[in-house]
């Protein structure tokens, strides 16, 4: 590994962002972290989630503040203040401008180029993640008992309730638009077809899943088992009646993160002990690109040239040349 | 269901300990969450409410969280916990890293209608909460005025008492000492493993609160069988000097005595011939899954045949952990213990059960 940089922030590496070929560290300390060394004080408590800004300029934060922030290098901008609440979950749209985040059942909507604009909808349980669909006109939230969808620009509507028993956690669209998959408390994910709602389960996982990712439009890259496990997303039916793959798999640790490249051909993999690999879709060559272990990966993200940057519990965190693995 | 799974250690320095504070609303949770928060004892908490009540609460670091009832959705209807905890603890965390604690404990201040089961089922259900934090204690605060109502009148406040690892009896210049003696005969039926302080204005020993390592445990050992009296209405109960029974109104006690009679009671069981650990894991998985929705909660420490460390178990509910803990000690008895808080529990065949498993 002749390219590889590392860091010590001494606070839990929430996200990691990529921001315009730089790394931006989000972390526990309320602070966010360029690797060029640029820093933003932007919370006053824990970052909870972050995202890149839709302008692609800057990273968007939200805290135990209660506070939404937009930073970019020596300035900081609050975009959302809720005293006393958390914003814990948050996503942007390229393709739209929007801005979405939650505070306990309310989900937000802001138009990064629209200042005032501002639409609040309400949910019956707690929102615990959001998504855009690829257009970014459509706004997903997973709560307990289903997912709604809302048009994300309409302020009078009523939700389109995707039901399933459970604690729904996490979220995502496949980047066609056509499949909704959701990571439940319970430790598997369950999935929808939009054009007829149809439900897909996805289960057999020994631990829950935290991260999810699209490689291409071909396969939803998932944590929460020993080795990474792919759903196979072609044709009308995706994933449904097909077999899951599991690769890398190893019986000493458990996947906590995934990540891929902006065209799907790598896969990054981060375990609960502190390793990391990464694998080349194609020739399914997997290679090391941390063999030390540490505390649990919790962040990682791939740059552009193809770099991998990865953060863990303890505020380690650090920058990989995958090219050079 | 993690019924069986057994995790390493109890008292892990890795996890942050919980303390959860329950009782009825007026009882005085949140006075004692302010001493606790203004004593001079070194300690950063973090501090879960339910709701920013009229008494403000003067930590650093206050969340509120809507209480919200997760069924899991794995056909156990027992198995349920508290999603905003999940939330709000993960959140939590992120202020934790080894070189930058955030705070040293965490304190849950539940609503005084809340139901402690998923509370603390929640630790026991997600691993991601139980990798980084441990249920410490469970105190229930009553107010000794108001208790005997509301026992008879709440299914909530009962389970309050039923989950208590220690309770805090207040408001006792409020009444007379023969009413205390009566009421805390009445708790002791209800959760005869709960220690439990007398005081004013909430005035307790934090130490009686906060660090207690889970449970406990010795109490378990140090019981007397006093309590497997059978509660009111029941045949066989006996009228002691615990009894809060009015015994000058017997021809009133028909139909008042079933409001009164405690649905919930403790049963207590002692094995002196060491026990095969195969056959009782077994029996207790099958028990809890039989019986899991009534049986609140279960507390025991083992003696293992040919094992020469206590196994010690707590159960909520279907949620079965085990571990085997230090070696006993010389001067101790090597006898099993166990205890059974619940509803619809037959002592008589608890008991042939337990003793089934003897080696």
């Amino acid at each position: 590994m002749a390219h590889a940089m590392n860091f010590a922030f001494e606070a839990y590496v929430t996200e990691i962002v990529a921001d315009g070929g730089h790394a931006a560290y989000a972390l526990g300390d309320g602070s966010l972290v360029w690797d060029d060394g640029a820093r933003a004080e932007a919370h006053d408590g824990a970052i909870l989630c972050a995202a890149r800004h839709p302008s692609g300029d800057g990273v968007i934060t939200g805290g135990d503040d209660g506070r939404l922030v937009w930073s970019r290098r020596g300035e900081t901008q609050v975009l959302a203040d809720l005293p006393r609440r958390w914003i814990d979950s948050l996503t942007v749209s390229v393709a739209s401008g929007l801005i979405a985040f939650s505070s306990g059942r309310d989900a937000h909507v802001l138009d990064a180029k629209a200042g005032e604009f501002r639409r609040v909808f309400a949910h019956e349980a707690s929102v615990a993640a959001l998504a855009f669909d690829p257009k970014g006109r459509r706004l997903a939230a997973a709560t307990y008992g289903g997912v709604a969808l809302w048009y994300a620009r309409i302020a009078e509507q009523k939700p389109v309730m995707l039901r399933w028993a459970g604690s729904h956690v996490g979220l995502i669209f496949s980047p066609d638009g056509r499949f909704l998959v959701s990571s439940m408390q319970e430790s598997a994910l369950h999935g929808w077809r939009l054009a007829d709602a149809k439900d897909m389960r996805m289960g057999g996982y020994p631990a829950k899943i935290r991260s999810l990712a699209f490689l291409g439009d071909a396969w939803l890259a998932t944590s929460g088992a020993n080795g990474a496990v792919l759903w196979p997303f072609v044709g009308a039916n995706g994933p449904m009646g097909k077999q899951a793959m599991e690769i890398g798999w190893d019986e000493t640790a458990l996947v906590t993160r995934v990540a891929g490249d902006a065209r799907g051909h790598h896969l990054v993999v981060g375990l609960d002990d502190g390793r990391i690999w990464a694998c080349h879709l194609a020739s399914e060559k997997r290679v090391t690109l941390k063999a030390e272990k540490g505390a649990s990966i919790c962040a990682l993200a791939v740059l552009a040239g193809g770099v991998a940057a990865w953060g863990d519990e303890d505020g380690g965190a650090g920058l990989i040349d995958m090219a050079s693995a | 269901m993690d019924v069986g799974r057994s995790i390493p250690y109890l008292g892990d320095m890795t996890q942050i300990p919980v303390t959860v504070l329950t009782g009825y609303l007026g009882a005085g949770k949140t006075t004692l969450l302010n001493r606790i928060l203004s004593e001079d004892h070194g300690q950063r908490y973090a501090v879960i409410v339910n709701e920013f009540g009229e008494i403000g609460i003067d930590g650093e670091l206050v969340v509120g969280a809507d209480e919200e009832v997760f069924e899991m959705n794995n056909g156990c209807v027992c198995c349920t916990v508290r999603g905003d905890l999940i939330r709000v603890l993960h959140g939590l965390m992120k202020r934790q890293a080894s070189a930058t604690r955030g705070f040293d404990a965490i304190i849950i201040e539940t609503t005084g209608l809340a139901d402690p089961g998923p509370v603390a089922q929640t630790f026991f259900v997600d691993e991601e909460v139980k990798a980084r934090a441990r249920l410490d204690s469970v105190t229930t605060v009553v107010d000794a005025k108001h208790v005997l109502l509301s026992l008879s009148e709440s299914r909530e406040a009962r389970e309050q008492i039923a989950f208590a690892d220690q309770i805090v009896l207040n408001k006792t210049d409020l009444v007379s000492e023969d009413e205390l003696r009566m009421i805390e005969g009445r708790l002791r039926r209800l959760n005869p493993l709960a220690a439990i302080h007398r005081a004013v204005r909430s005035q307790v020993a934090l130490a009686a609160v906060l660090g207690r390592g889970g449970f406990d445990l010795e109490r378990i050992v140090a019981l007397e069988p006093e309590f497997l009296n059978p509660a009111h209405g029941e045949a066989g109960h006996v009228h002691d000097e615990d009894c809060d029974h009015d015994h000058h109104d017997h021809h009133d006690h028909g139909h008042a005595g079933r409001l009164h009679a405690d649905d919930i009671k403790g049963v207590s069981l002692t094995l002196a011939a060491p026990v095969d650990g195969v056959k009782m894991t077994r029996w207790l998985n099958d028990l809890l899954a039989a019986q899991g929705p009534d049986i609140l909660r279960a507390k025991g420490i083992v003696n293992v045949a040919g094992e020469s460390r206590r196994l010690v178990f707590q159960a909520v509910h279907m949620m079965l952990e085990g571990d085997l803990q230090r070696p006993w000690r010389e001067d101790e008895t090597r006898e099993s213990r166990m205890v059974f808080i619940g509803r619809k529990l037959d002592a008589a065949r608890l008991k042939a059960g337990f003793e089934a498993c003897a080696d």
